[in-house]
């Protein structure tokens, strides 16, 4: 039936899914769950690391230094045509992305400290501060774990005016839990929004931006934002909050829909077991099911199941590093005693995070000979050898570039 | 438990992540129900044998198992909180409700027949409605489906008398629903199944007990289960394919009854393995070249529901990879994670608002298509899908009965 199979459903699985549909293949993806999407901050992090050039030049130094990093699969180009893509994707959903890859956004954390983004969505745009601009933190006291006055405070330790300030909850039919998910939904609602904007216009002092937890509606922000600005007349933005993460939902969510319109289909709560290969071909996938195993036939399949964090990495406590969805060879540290430098902040980061599947130039597996395992087999994201993406910020970069250049790659294998 | 049971282990792989939070669709609209993560393995480090449970609030799940299928580390929420809500029934009794609901096909075994239409009329009456809810708390709006005046039993007794032999053989378990309420469905496996080449076996069947197990009442679940078992393993010993139109019915037989109850001896298990939802069987049956594809063109555009049971046996949305090859016809799947009824939940009064609330998203998604038909496989989804959306729903089977251009009384 579907013979193109997509393995994780993170930023990595959905880009490469998208460009295989896009490509008329009708992939089928399957996965545990949902995805890092889920977890992440909803930004595209290119590079994180302080750099002078921006992501571009940045990810071009680094290709040229380390000819095995994930970004010298994509080259600059790959990586490029992959957010042209993913903004082309969002704008159609009424969720755009800024930025181009010449230039760092710098936006702040829910702690009040500073990062770097790539791409960063249009609800977060005005979070990218100036000298001057004059910040007012607004928040619920029933959301956990966004503290305004907390972060209010750090941002004014870095000389930005900032105070930090809670919202009364407008009248709603819950009282006693609250997420990042439940407040979006109430932002759905006009009456909601309206309450809050005419509190925020109270509140607003002489205040040129308002930031707020990223929560500002699940299906149309850019409204949610509009009018909350509307009332209050200072610029709004959202700033990333702890998981479960609204704007990564949307943007799930988004490439869902594309990749279902575009012919796939998505498979969630299905665990990939093992592959099944005759010489150098992937000939089946097996799926965990209700009684039985899934069998899947398979032409092509893209390997998205991420890393140690993601889960298509596993470790154990003998040394043993595996890749839990086909049984690809990795590219690991020997002996346990070398995972980890011996302090935890080490800059130049722990060997073991940076261990995955070895790739060839179209991002195909590789083995320890430098053979490739699968001619039909592509992998992309956390599953890749050779990125320390947690300690280069670059996790989201590095999905959306090598998922979208797997999955366009894959497209052209033929049974 | 064996110290070994792997639902118990699986809320070690927790990682509090939350995104079982974010997807529930119970806790979306009521914090009656703070969430999978917390009534599941959360407090289910704080459930002791002998002690008194912590919480209550686990009782507002409703078995959905959206929280299992997002879950990226694997843990077992829905068997968590269903085993919890069993030891909750243990320490303070069945209450009248429980029972109604858990053995509601013996009412159907009674009313079906020649009775069924003064039955569905005094059924449908609003004093009656209204008396059940005051003496029971079965909600007075909640969509009860009407009797049928014949079983789908009587009517399979009367056509194996003249089935063909000598063919492939498949077991048939049809479940309460179709036999009480829509043989209609079961008349339409039995029809593809033949028209495939098959011969149709319906052998002697009870309540796969799903209804008891979902209200907490594992010992009589367990006796269900035991019965079926009983019946269908000289089938599966053979490797007669069993094959089902319930959803729940048959992932009950694969997995919820074995699991929740911890039944694992060889006779349940090969049952199990031998269980199919019927769309998955003919997916099978396609791959292996053997599906007849003969269909007529259906212009039509259909908008379709995988309900949460069918999503649950973890084998994609094989009902869709068979219509998809019926040419004329385009499926649109909706994206609800739910039709808010799940099971016996809708029926309780205190929940019957929550699950039309949760339901909310599909009413619109079939409202909105257009179309004066909805697919469904759940009986349970269809019934809500009618009463919140007003679009009549029917089984994938029958659809592609039509696609066969089989008559609907072969």
């Amino acid at each position: 039936m579907r013979d193109t199979i997509v393995i994780g459903a993170g930023l990595a699985g959905l880009m490469g899914a998208l460009a295989l549909a896009e490509a008329g293949r009708r992939p089928l993806v399957l996965a545990t769950g949902y995805g890092t999407t889920h977890w992440g901050n909803g930004t595209i992090d290119v590079w994180g690391q302080p750099t002078t050039g921006g992501p571009r030049a940045a990810v071009a130094a680094v290709i040229a230094s380390d000819p095995d990093h994930p970004y010298a699969r994509t080259g600059v180009v790959g990586l490029e045509a992959a957010c042209a893509r993913f903004r082309q994707v969002m704008q159609a959903a009424a969720y755009p992305f800024v930025g181009d890859l010449l230039s760092d956004i710098v936006i702040p954390t829910a702690l009040g400290g500073f990062r770097r983004a790539a791409l960063v969505p249009r609800t977060m745009s005005a979070g990218a501060l100036k000298a001057g601009d004059r910040v007012l933190i607004a928040g619920f006291r029933q959301l956990r774990d966004f503290f305004p006055p907390l972060m209010a405070q750090n941002l004014r330790s870095q000389g930005i005016a900032a105070r930090g300030v809670y919202v009364e909850l407008p009248p709603v039919s819950r009282s006693l839990d609250f997420t990042t998910r439940t407040l979006a939904q109430y932002f759905d609602d006009d009456a909601f929004r309206a309450h809050v904007g005419a509190q925020l216009a109270h509140l607003r002092g002489d205040a040129s931006h308002i930031g707020l937890p990223a929560v500002l509606g699940m299906r149309q922000p850019l409204e949610v934002i509009a009018e909350l600005e509307r009332h209050s007349g200072a610029q709004i933005f959202e700033v990333a909050t702890l998981p479960p993460s609204v704007p990564g939902m949307r943007i799930a969510g988004i490439l869902e829909r594309a990749i279902v319109a575009a012919g796939g289909r998505i498979q969630i709560g299905s665990a990939v077991l093992r592959g099944v290969a005759a010489d150098d071909r992937l000939t089946d996938v097996v799926s965990e099911a209700a009684a039985r195993e899934q069998h899947h036939r398979v032409t092509r399949c893209l390997l998205a199941s991420g890393g140690i964090a993601g889960g298509g990495v596993r470790t154990d406590q003998t040394g043993a590093v595996w890749e839990t969805a086909l049984g690809l060879p990795l590219a690991a540290p020997a002996a346990r005693r070398t995972w980890f430098a011996s302090r935890s902040l080490d800059p130049r980061g722990h060997a073991i995070f940076r261990a995955g599947v070895l790739s060839d130039d179209r991002l195909r597996p590789l083995d320890q000979r430098g053979h490739v395992v699968y001619r039909n087999v592509t992998v992309a994201g956390g599953a890749l050898a050779g990125a320390d993406t947690m300690r280069e910020r670059s996790r989201s970069g590095v999905a959306l570039a090598t998922g979208w250049a797997a999955g366009s790659r894959l497209a052209t294998v033929e049974a | 438990m064996p110290a070994t049971d792997f639902i118990e282990l699986s809320l070690d792989h927790c990682i509090k992540c939350n995104i079982c939070t974010a997807a529930c669709p119970v806790s979306a609209v009521t914090d009656l129900f703070p969430g999978p993560k917390y009534v599941g393995p959360q407090a289910q480090r704080f459930r002791r044998d002998g002690e008194a449970p912590p919480d209550d609030t686990v009782d507002y799940c409703s078995g959905c198992r959206v929280c299992n299928e997002v879950c990226p580390t694997g843990v077992k929420i829905m068997e968590i909180n269903t085993r919890a809500k069993a030891r909750i029934v243990e320490s303070r009794g069945v209450p009248l409700r429980s029972w109604l609901l858990g053995y509601q096909y013996i009412i159907g075994r009674l009313a079906c027949g020649p009775l069924a239409g003064v039955a569905n009329l005094f059924a449908n009456l609003r004093w009656v409605r209204v008396l059940a809810e005051q003496l029971t708390g079965i909600a007075r709006e909640a969509p009860l489906p009407s009797f049928s005046g014949y079983s789908f039993r009587s009517w399979a007794r009367r056509r194996q008398q003249h089935a063909a032999t000598g063919r492939p053989k498949v077991v048939y378990f049809h479940g309460c629903a179709t036999n009480y309420y829509e043989p209609r469905v079961g008349e339409a496996a039995v029809a593809v199944l033949e028209h495939n080449g098959f011969e149709v076996i319906v052998p002697e069947q009870g309540c796969c007990g799903l209804p008891l197990l979902s209200n907490g009442i594992f010992s009589h679940g367990r006796h269900h289960h035991q019965y079926n078992v009983a019946q269908l393993y000289p089938y599966a010993a053979q490797g007669i394919p069993i094959v089902g139109t319930s959803t729940s019915c048959t992932l009950t037989l694969k997995e919820e009854a074995p699991e929740l109850l911890a039944m694992h001896d060889e006779q349940t298990r090969v049952v199990a393995e031998h269980t199919y939802d019927i769309f998955e069987f003919l997916r099978l049956l396609h791959e292996r070249g053997r599906l007849n594809t003969r269909f007529r063109r259906i212009k039509r555009r259909l908008p379709y529901h995988a309900p949460c049971q069918q999503r649950a046996h973890r084998i994609g949305r094989p009902a869709l990879d068979i219509l998809e090859l019926v040419p004329g016809l385009t499926m649109v799947e909706s994206d609800a994670a739910c039709c808010g009824l799940a099971g016996s939940y809708g029926y309780k009064v205190e929940k019957y608002r929550i699950a039309m609330d949760v339901g909310a998203d599909l009413f619109d998604f079939m409202r909105s298509s257009g179309s004066d038909l909805a697919v469904c496989d759940s009986e349970i989804c269809r019934w809500q899908i009618d009463h919140g959306s007003e679009v009549y729903s029917v089984h994938p089977i029958e659809l592609l009965r039509e696609a066969y251009g089989l008559a609907a009384d072969a």
